[in-house]
């Protein structure tokens, strides 16, 4: 590609020149005609020498091999060849010579209208090359600059946080001391933090519910301060008590022999267990503002109150978990010694109630050898501590504070103005509610820099803020799901690396931290894996983006393996995991289900990490299995098949695969596969290079389905190409205008700026409208570069 | 704008189940993305199109094609515009455009468009000139050109071997085999649409680049049909030549001419490409004024029993008549039975003799049949005969079970 470009340079640089020149021959000959003469780039050599050797050149082929390529440019003679050689020194070059080129369109445009024309639709034609944006078939080289950037861009913001950082640390160190004298404080500091998560399911009923549920310990909601929280939330001081806050479920389950009858739900955070969404966590029902209040008011001094009512809590200094541990480098503890206040493991109600079918059908994972011991030793030491090495826990913390921005806005400012700046609204991280139901709100928005924003204070409310990571820590199943969230958001937007820096220190997802079973006393009898095995696909699919397809693959293969397990275990009659649980016939066949097709969706990432990596052959057959898990999709699945093979330029194969399709499609009727049939016979003409039948296919289409976005862009990308650069930007304008909320794709507005380039010099204020469309009706995920205004 | 083929937008699927956080939240984001598959939207692979966005590359044999388009972005209607594409290569000028008839006017923001094509069949620097001449309203005539330089490389390397298969026993043909090595030092994967030799008018080819098995013949590639960068591919061919050439005085001498590979590939959504190789030549094997062949000799023979060969001798001088010495000479292994240094008495030009021989091995094994020498009288000439032919010799136990 460098070639290309340095080739374009050099067009580009010599053409300049020419141009000049070129003026001055006009202004000398003042007939003008189309002469036959050779360009006066080149020396005697260029003298054209007539027609006869055509043939012979093309058959000289084996002779033309043997020649030195490229270098044997003959145009010697010229002027220009100083000027090539610099252009081919590199991309650097090429700025310098734009900024030349501008200053000739300065000059010149005075001298000659006409000049000026010919110099902007020529940097305009030039810019093709250049502009190498993402989307394309070289996705990852352009994709790594992009992320680069994005972390340089961070880079300072992280040293700004620093200040603010100090203040977490000085909770943490006031906190060690605080329990030194009640130990018991440690557990409810802890288990206070994850509170923001629960607010997921902000129902009305829990509100009015709330106070009765605190009343009977005195307890009052608190949080550790988050370093991102404190500038942001404004609301007024309330007077609240300053005591420490234990987890409310917990402090329910403890402290009160009214609760006793409670669901054993209570212990978990609430939303995975769609059971008991309600009634789980109290917590999820106090409103924000009032924890961010008790939070301003100083999260240090509450920690020094303790709670003499609770004397179970004597006897476990360690229960609060890691977060509290005096010294980060002594490895910390699991919950065994929680064990001897806690009959949990003997109280059935808990065990039989949390170990809910859902639950082990969702978090089943066959842990590896290692963690399976760990884990089969923290269950059976009951009363000793079970010592684990610091390198197998998970501790992880946000690895860049804020990628908070809006790049709409910032080309608004530059190209449009602060005026119409202003204009633009979108929600940010501070605009919604501090909670999960903010947080979709922000992800259906399409705001998802926002979102990681918010996921990042979310988890910072759990301990594991920036600066967290190597510090122990609690995890809880929201604690994962906010990390999941985060780290797919940022794949979606792209931030590859930083997903990769934050996703790094959870490891290969299998530590012993990650498992119910290391939290007996949190999770009593509840068994299996934290981490949703969504985030697993994640993990395993990340590498390919960063340009190591085969990490991905390895990884993919072993969750394959898992999965295979796990369905070999249930067909032999166990459960999930292997064990020998009684399970009715409905609910193995849901789990059956389940993880069927959680292979499938493994094979799914499997078939396009090889299509990635341009394995074609084993990709195809990836597909082909995948059919298999999901028999629903065959159609779709034997065209993209045929569209893989129209990619490689084998248009036979492609024709079968089409022809599969409408066998298959042949039984089912209906506006889909209809659809489907007659695009994959516009892609087969498309192959035969026979764009006008393709058009004519695509427009049938659209006149079965007018708002189908792929016929219409395609349609129009099929006019260029016959020669009608105004009818197709006029279809792809009007589709934008007619829907623009589900038109404004990246894809289509790429579309639409290469060939406003192309059709005039005039392209920038076209563009610049795109983007006041963009402006009205996308979030701060979308990606500027489609419109090329750089 | 060059136009190569659009190529087809893929996306990154991001999926959640229903007991995550965001619940189908992803999901529904991925089903109201225009550029998923609907149904499938994982599959990455999507069906949007997105156009060229760089020059790319462009390879020898391949189809050049450009959009070029001349708009009027001034607000005054100009007249007579007459566009003109020309290619310059390194050895010729090309016009390329469609017409070259003029335009009678070109209205503000209005533009004339035309898309040209040519068959690259030049390596090295190519200069794509544009020129536009039209008239204003004051009817000052104006001229500019534009110059897009681009550099045509090339897609394969081919390299090509023969073999001379000469102890071809049941005929006297002299078939020759082509093993052509071709590489794809593209950027991108290549599927080969089409290799085929096109023989010259001498030779019959039979391609030997299938496999067949009970009724259906099969790739030798299998089921890979492309080829991945630098990846190479042998294709092997037999040649025959023509009966009527092979009648001929049934010598084929010197340099021959054998035929040309036929390439045809295809890259990116059927961009399609096309090579020759120039004719490649074959030096026929020397055989001197005096050819020995083999016309029947056993595969495998006892050991220490002796055996019977035929050997066909040939005069291959043009005029001259030969009187020939026939001289045996023993080997460690192979030891000749009868007389040597007798007459073979005189052989004319383009004529042959036949001569049955009899010879036993002394050792077991694969034993090559050599020590034949053929002495010309007149000219006082000795050809040597070695590595004549391979036995297998076996211990006569063996060879009885």
């Amino acid at each position: 590609m460098q070639n290309n470009e340095s080739n374009a340079k050099d067009a580009k640089s010599t053409s300049d020149e020419d141009d000049n020149r070129d003026i001055v021959q006009q202004k000398t000959q003042e007939e003008i005609l189309f002469h036959e003469e050779t360009i006066d780039l080149g020396g005697d050599e260029f003298e054209s020498e007539g027609n006869e050797t055509v043939s012979e050149d093309s058959n000289n082929f084996v002779d033309k091999l043997n020649e030195q390529m490229m270098e044997s440019v003959i145009i010697s003679d010229s002027p220009n060849n100083s000027e090539d050689d610099t252009g081919e020194l590199g991309c650097l070059q090429e700025i310098v010579e734009q900024m030349e080129a501008k200053d000739n369109k300065k000059t010149e445009a005075e001298v000659d209208k006409e000049e000026f024309l010919s110099n902007e639709s020529e940097t305009e034609h030039e810019e093709t090359p250049k502009d190498i944006s993402e989307i394309g078939t070289d996705d990852q080289a352009s994709l790594k600059e992009e992320s680069i950037q994005e972390a340089v861009k961070e880079e300072p913001k992280m040293e700004n946080n620093i200040s603010v950082d100090k203040k977490p640390n000085n909770i943490d160190e006031s906190k060690p001391e605080d329990q030194i004298s009640p130990p018991s404080t440690s557990k409810p500091s802890s288990e206070a933090e994850p509170i923001p998560v629960c607010t997921i399911f902000s129902q009305a009923n829990n509100v009015s519910t709330q106070p009765q549920l605190f009343l009977p310990d005195g307890f009052e909601p608190q949080m550790v301060k988050s370093p991102s929280f404190g500038s942001i939330i404004e609301t007024p001081v309330k007077s609240n008590p300053q005591v420490v806050q234990p987890s409310p479920s917990l402090s329910k389950f403890f402290g009160d022999t009214v609760n006793t009858n409670t669901l054993a739900s209570d212990f978990f955070d609430s939303f995975t267990t769609s059971n008991f969404i309600s009634v789980s966590n109290p917590n999820a029902s106090s409103s924000v503002p009032e924890q961010m209040s008790s939070l301003a008011n100083g999260g240090d001094g509450s920690c020094a109150s303790s709670n003499p009512t609770f004397p179970v809590r004597n006897g476990r200094p360690e229960a609060g978990g890691p977060p509290s541990s005096l010294e980060v480098t002594q490895s910390p503890k699991p919950f065994s010694q929680i064990q001897a206040v806690f009959a949990g493991s003997d109280d059935p109600f808990a065990t039989a109630l949390n170990m809910s079918e859902l639950d082990r059908r969702n978090d089943a994972w066959l842990p590896s050898e290692e963690t399976r011991n760990v884990l089969i030793s923290v269950a059976t030491q009951q009363y000793s501590t079970v010592f684990i090495d610091k390198e197998n826990l998970t501790m992880p913390g946000l690895k860049f504070d804020n990628i908070q921005g809006d790049a709409v806005k910032e080309l608004m400012l530059r190209f449009l103005g602060e005026q119409a700046a202003v204009k633009r609204q979108v929600l940010n991280t501070s605009s919604v509610e501090q909670s999960f139901v903010g947080l979709k709100q922000l992800i259906s928005s399409k705001n998802w820099r926002a979102a990681v924003d918010l996921c990042g204070r979310l988890l910072t409310a759990h301990g594991q803020g920036y600066k967290k990571s190597g510090q122990p820590a609690n995890h809880t199943t929201d604690s994962l799901q906010l990390w999941f969230v985060r780290l797919a958001l940022l794949v979606k937007l792209n931030l590859f690396q930083n997903a990769e820096m934050e996703f790094e220190q959870f490891g290969n997802l299998d530590q012993p931290d990650l498992y119910y079973e290391y939290y007996p006393h949190v999770y009593p009898g509840r068994k299996g894996s934290m981490v949703p095995f969504s985030m697993r696909i994640l993990h395993a699919e990340l590498p390919q983006y960063l340009g190591n397809p085969q990490e991905s693959l390895d990884r993919l293969h072993s969750m394959k393996i898992i999965c295979a397990k796990i369905l070999e275990n249930l067909e032999q009659g166990l459960a999930e995991d292997g064990s020998m649980t009684n399970i009715t016939q409905e609910n193995r066949q849901a789990s059956v289900q389940l993880w069927r097709s959680r292979l499938g969706r493994v094979m799914y990432s499997m078939a396009n990490c090889l299509l990635m990596m341009k394995d074609y052959v084993l990709a195809v057959d990836a597909y082909h299995t995948v059919i298999k898990y999901y028999p629903q999709q065959e159609p779709q699945l034997l065209s993209g098949i045929g569209r893989i093979f129209l990619q490689i330029g084998d248009i036979k194969t492609a024709e079968k695969y089409f022809q599969d399709v409408e066998k298959v499609t042949h039984k089912l009727d209906g506006l889909q596969s209809q659809i489907m049939v007659l695009m994959n016979r516009a892609f087969l003409h498309l192959g035969q290079n026979n764009f006008s039948e393709a058009h004519r296919f695509f427009t049938e289409i659209l006149r079965i389905d007018s708002s189908n976005a792929v016929a219409n862009n395609n349609a129009a990308v099929c006019l260029l190409y016959l020669g009608k650069l105004k009818d197709s930007l006029r279809q792809l304008e009007g589709m934008v205008q007619q829907d623009p909320k589900h038109y404004l794709h990246e894809s289509v507005l790429f579309n639409l700026t290469t060939m406003y380039e192309l059709e005039s010099s005039r392209s920038m204020q076209k563009k610049q409208a795109l983007l006041e469309a963009v402006a009205i009706k996308e979030g701060d995920s979308f990606n500027t570069q489609c419109l090329k205004l750089g | 704008m060059r136009l190569t083929k659009p190529t087809l937008f893929t996306n990154i699927p991001v999926t959640c189940e229903e007991r995550d956080l965001p619940g189908n939240l992803f999901n529904q984001l991925m089903k109201d993305d225009p550029s998923t598959v609907k149904g499938a939207e994982t599959l990455m692979l999507g069906e949007m199109l997105t156009l060229p966005q760089n020059f790319g590359n462009i390879f020898l044999g391949e189809t050049f094609s450009s959009y070029i388009s001349v708009h009027n972005d001034s607000n005054q209607v100009v007249k007579d515009i007459l566009v003109k594409a020309d290619l310059q290569t390194s050895s010729q000028r090309l016009n390329l455009s469609a017409s070259s008839a003029a335009v009678a006017e070109l209205k503000p923001d209005c533009c004339i468009d035309d898309v040209i094509h040519h068959e690259v069949k030049e390596i090295g620097t190519h200069i794509l000139v544009c020129a536009v001449s039209y008239t204003t309203q004051t009817g000052e005539k104006m001229y500019f050109r534009k110059f897009f330089k681009f550099q045509v490389l090339k897609p394969l390397d081919v390299k090509t071997k023969f073999y001379n298969a000469e102890s071809d026993l049941s005929s006297v043909t002299d078939e020759v085999f082509l093993e052509a090595q071709i590489q794809n030092i593209t950027t991108s994967p290549m599927f080969m649409e089409k290799v085929s030799l096109e023989p010259s008018m001498m030779y019959s080819v039979a391609e030997l680049n299938t496999v067949d098995t009970v009724g259906k013949s099969e790739s030798t590639f299998g089921a890979r049909t492309y080829l991945q960068p630098m990846d190479t591919r042998q294709y092997l061919y037999c040649l025959k030549p023509k009966q009527e050439f092979a009648e001929k005085a049934g010598v084929i001498k010197g340099v021959t001419v054998i035929g040309k590979l036929d390439i045809v590939w295809k890259t990116n959504l059927g961009e399609r490409g096309r090579l020759q190789t120039s004719q490649l030549q074959r030096m026929a094997p020397g055989y001197g004024d005096v050819r020995l062949s083999l016309e029947t000799i056993p595969d495998t023979v006892n050991l220490e029993e002796p055996f019977d060969i035929t050997c066909k001798i040939t005069n291959c001088s043009s005029e001259r008549t030969m009187d020939l010495v026939l001289e045996m000479c023993n080997t460690n292994s192979i030891h000749w039975c009868g007389v040597s240094g007798r007459q073979l008495g005189k052989l004319h030009p383009s004529s042959s003799l036949h001569l049955a021989l009899t010879l036993l091995s002394s050792v077991q094994g694969l034993q090559s049949v050599s020590g034949l020498r053929l002495t010309d009288t007149f000219l006082k000439r000795t050809y040597e005969y070695d590595d004549i032919a391979q036995v297998c010799v076996v211990s006569s136990g063996v060879k009885q079970s």
